[in-house]
């Protein structure tokens, strides 16, 4: 049973769209949901993973968006190439960014990469070809092989592969050498040390695939709302970002899926009046569940798995 | 030439105060408080909406201080009391991160998101005193930072509170064994904080438009105060706040150009050559 679990996933996922295709804005919205999964994805790594934190994670997704927009505008690179182009210099920034953050510990780090974050949007904004304040309108929809992804409805198979990408991938990395490391880095520092991790490495490699992830997010964000404006990757984002995987369960694949869409469908359909008070019930939300599930709300999931398990071997 | 500094000291008094806030929480409780400068938002907002109800200025300030105190003493007793008992250092910081959503929600429901225009605190064209371009809201401002600052003081040295706080934040352990009532003093640390953020608020509000999220910048700038003083010295938040505010000034002066990222580019370097700040102590520094 357990092993049609992701397949039968994978083929509801792929059927969603095509059942409510007569509602494009529900298609939109689950497209940026799963934009906000891939992008919290590396968050779940960096934090969930390797317990780190970063209050600076919207500004990766920046840089990858506005990489491959005007990579595409101005010089006309096909999407692919600009693609990569901007999940490359998001790794890059990853690097630059990480190696002297890292050495820093806990309040620090968040205050390093919140002051970083900040910074990276500033100079965004400065440079006169990413439209500035007025941001950078009309971006192309996605190009690959010749095939345009103009309707939201094509955008939501590109971008659920993008998704499936970050899961397979962060699945593997917690499974592999560096992410065991990691942990046990997370758990404890000294400890890890002492049989010989090198854990600025595992650090550094934890907050460039994060990089990466919020890259992709970036990219895939910038081309399927063909609109960006930094305002839109400031503290808030990255703040929610946090939100989003610390709700939906720190280092768990799914549980930062989940979070995303609670996110994104609460804060859609409450209506205009009240969607300040979207960022209060996250707020009270993040609270209970520091406090009450420290898996967050996956943690629930668990639970239920865990009895049904119970009893599927009981009988 | 003085003008600037002058300018500088007052900008850097609004950074002085909310730094010193979370000074206070971060030496003795060691939670990292990023809700500092939104309570200071919100507590504007209350201001604003009694000097909307025709209260005079002076009552404002009070009432908001003393709300200010309250809602501090009310989150310690409430909620941070209990945090503290289940979660890390870092579940903490994530704690004040879920107030700022709630706090910024909540302001932006009651009042919109529309940026409103506060009052200033005085009127009047800017007096000059030897060639030197005096704001009358900076003078204002200024001297309300030098006299709390003083009050400050005053009760962290020579007040039985004050000491009790200052001990636990040397030694935790030692000041449980001495028999000290660390409770108590969690309350008035909060609460302490929370009136000062109030301050900073009001101080603020009129050189912004007052919107949910006008304070994050006073926040950010705070957060690089506390860590060029050392992050565990008030006396170093202070004049931590006041350097950066005349930094600052001077930048945006001469070189315009990197006057945003500047203070930005300042704290990492900070972070990375002298952690510990200029007040610091070397082995306090807490991971």
């Amino acid at each position: 049973m357990k092993k049609f679990t992701p397949i039968l996933l994978l083929v509801l996922a792929l059927l969603i769209p095509v059942i409510f295709r007569q509602k494009p804005s529900l298609v939109y919205y689950l497209n940026l949901s799963m934009i906000y999964a891939i992008s919290a994805q590396g968050l779940n790594l960096l934090m969930g993973i390797g317990g780190q934190i970063s209050l600076g994670h919207a500004a990766f997704m920046a840089i990858g968006g506005y990489t491959s927009a005007v990579l595409v505008m101005v010089l006309h690179v096909p999407f692919i190439v600009a693609l990569i182009a901007g999940v490359g210099l998001s790794c890059l920034f990853g690097l630059i960014i990480g190696f002297p953050a890292l050495r820093l510990k806990g309040f620090y780090l968040a205050i390093a990469t919140l002051a970083m974050g900040t910074v990276v949007t500033d100079i965004i904004k400065r440079i006169a070809i990413t439209g500035g304040d007025y941001g950078l309108r009309n971006i192309p929809a996605p190009r690959l092989f010749g095939f345009t992804f103009g309707s939201s409805l094509s955008q939501f198979y590109l971008i659920l592969a993008g998704l499936l990408l970050a899961i397979v991938v962060t699945r593997n990395f917690i499974r592999s050498k560096s992410g065991i490391a990691l942990q046990a880095m997370r758990d404890s520092e000294t400890g890890a040390q002492a049989v010989g991790i090198n854990t600025s490495n595992y650090k550094l490699l934890a907050f460039i695939l994060a990089s990466a992830f919020a890259g992709l997010a970036g990219v895939l964000y910038g081309h399927s709302v063909s609109y960006l404006n930094t305002t839109n990757f400031g503290l808030d984002l990255s703040i929610n970002l946090l939100a989003i995987t610390i709700i939906g369960g720190m280092g768990t694949v799914w549980g930062v899926v989940l979070g995303s869409f609670l996110w994104v469908f609460v804060r859609n359909l409450m209506g205009s009046g009240l969607e300040m008070l979207t960022g209060v019930l996250f707020g009270v939300i993040l609270l209970l569940v520091v406090l009450f599930l420290p898996r967050g709300l996956s943690e629930i999931g668990f639970r239920i798995a865990g009895r049904f398990k119970g009893k599927n071997e009981s009988s | 030439m003085w003008t600037l500094i002058f300018r500088g000291l007052a900008t850097g008094s609004i950074y002085s105060l909310t730094a010193m806030g979370i000074v206070l929480v971060l030496s003795t409780t060691n939670v990292m408080n990023f809700a500092q400068g939104d309570m200071g938002m919100f507590l504007a907002f209350i201001a604003f909406a009694l000097l909307m109800r025709h209260v005079s200025y002076p009552i404002a300030i009070i009432a908001v201080v003393l709300i200010g105190l309250l809602l501090g003493a009310l989150l310690e007793r409430g909620l941070m009391s209990k945090v503290r008992k289940t979660t890390s250092h870092l579940g903490m910081l994530i704690v004040t991160l879920a107030l700022t959503m709630i706090l910024e929600g909540l302001a932006g429901y009651f009042f919109g998101t529309t940026p409103l225009l506060f009052p200033p605190l005085v009127q009047g064209a800017p007096l000059q005193f030897l060639g030197i371009i005096l704001d009358r809201q900076d003078l204002v401002s200024l001297a309300i930072a030098g006299v709390v600052v003083l009050i400050l003081f005053i009760v962290l040295y020579r007040t039985k509170i004050g000491i009790a706080s200052r001990s636990l934040a040397e030694d935790e352990y030692a000041a449980r064994l001495l028999g000290i009532p660390i409770k108590n003093i969690y309350i008035f640390i909060w609460a302490a904080s929370f009136g000062l953020a109030g301050l900073a608020g009001i101080m603020v509000a009129p050189k912004l438009s007052l919107e949910p999220s006008f304070m994050i910048v006073i926040q950010l700038k705070a957060f690089i105060a506390a860590v060029l003083g050392g992050m565990n010295s008030v006396v170093g938040a202070v004049v931590g706040g006041l350097l950066l505010g005349v930094l600052e000034n001077f930048v945006a002066y001469y070189i315009p150009q990197i006057k945003d990222s500047f203070s930005l580019i300042l704290v990492v370097a900070v972070l990375l050559v002298l952690p510990e700040g200029i007040f610091g102590k070397r082995a306090a520094r807490r991971a």
